[in-house]
């Protein structure tokens, strides 16, 4: 029997990624990760997204503090 | 950096199986060169220039890193996202250890997305705010509400009265629209 994992699992990478998942979640989703391909190259995807939003972040922070 | 970072990787593929037993002293003191300033760089953006504390971060997310050596896939580009990913959890539990108070709902606001400052206007900056707003309203929400305003997805969910789930599907939807388009215009690779 091979469970097909639900699409939204694969969906955690973002909020991986972004450092947002709860806490309660990442270890789940880090288990997905090592044998998920399609998530390892998605993290890798996102993976310079947070520095760039940091740049809008830290804009938006020092106009209002 | 990022260019940076990929011509590195490979020489952190090669850090990974053997038995050395100099590998754990040469592992962290290369973590350091390599990760330590640019990280330090990314993390002082999130402590609001507190060096202090941006320094102590860096230090953790690298020991953590050394710690899990056996199991982290010294992958391109994958060590460097799981080091932020690793720093943005400690400054978030950082920054709630250090609040004194609950943390209250904030009163909607209508564009939590700052033009930049005209003295501090990077392209990069330019770019990515004109993404945002080109994403969809929920698209573009869920990012504020989660990363933009260093929420959680449950806390994200609970002020958008949405489930959970519903909003990491929409992160994921929402950053790989955003990928796509900071991508078409050159800040992304």
């Amino acid at each position: 029997m091979f469970a097909e994992i639900p699409e939204s699992l694969h969906h955690d990478v973002a909020a991986y990624a972004l450092g947002v998942l709860d806490p309660e979640d990442i270890q789940g989703f880090e288990l997905h990760l090592a044998s998920c391909e399609r998530c390892k190259i998605e993290l890798d995807e996102f993976g310079e997204l947070p520095g760039l939003l940091d740049e809008v972040k830290s804009a938006s922070q020092r106009v209002r503090p | 950096m990022w260019l940076v970072r990929r011509q590195l990787d490979t020489r952190f593929e090669r850090l990974d199986p053997d038995d050395d037993p100099d590998r754990d002293d040469r592992l962290i003191r290369e973590l350091y060169q390599e990760f330590g300033g640019p990280l330090l760089r990314q993390v002082r953006q999130t402590t609001g220039n507190d060096l202090q504390w941006a320094e102590d971060v860096v230090q953790e997310t690298l020991l953590r890193a050394w710690r899990n050596a056996a199991k982290l896939t010294w992958e391109r580009g994958l060590l460097w996202a799981w080091l932020l990913t690793v720093s943005r959890r400690i400054v978030i539990d950082g920054r709630r250890r250090r609040s004194v108070r609950p943390r209250e709902v904030e009163p909607p606001e209508a564009d939590s997305i700052a033009v930049p400052d005209a003295a501090d206007r990077t392209l990069a900056a330019i770019v990515v705010a004109d993404a945002l707003r080109g994403l969809s309203p929920d698209h573009r929400e869920v990012i504020e509400q989660t990363y933009l305003r260093d929420r959680t997805v449950s806390e994200a969910a609970e002020i958008l009265g949405i489930p959970p789930g519903t909003v990491k599907s929409r992160l994921y939807y929402a950053m790989r629209a955003l990928r796509g388009v900071l991508k078409e215009r050159g800040v992304a690779s």
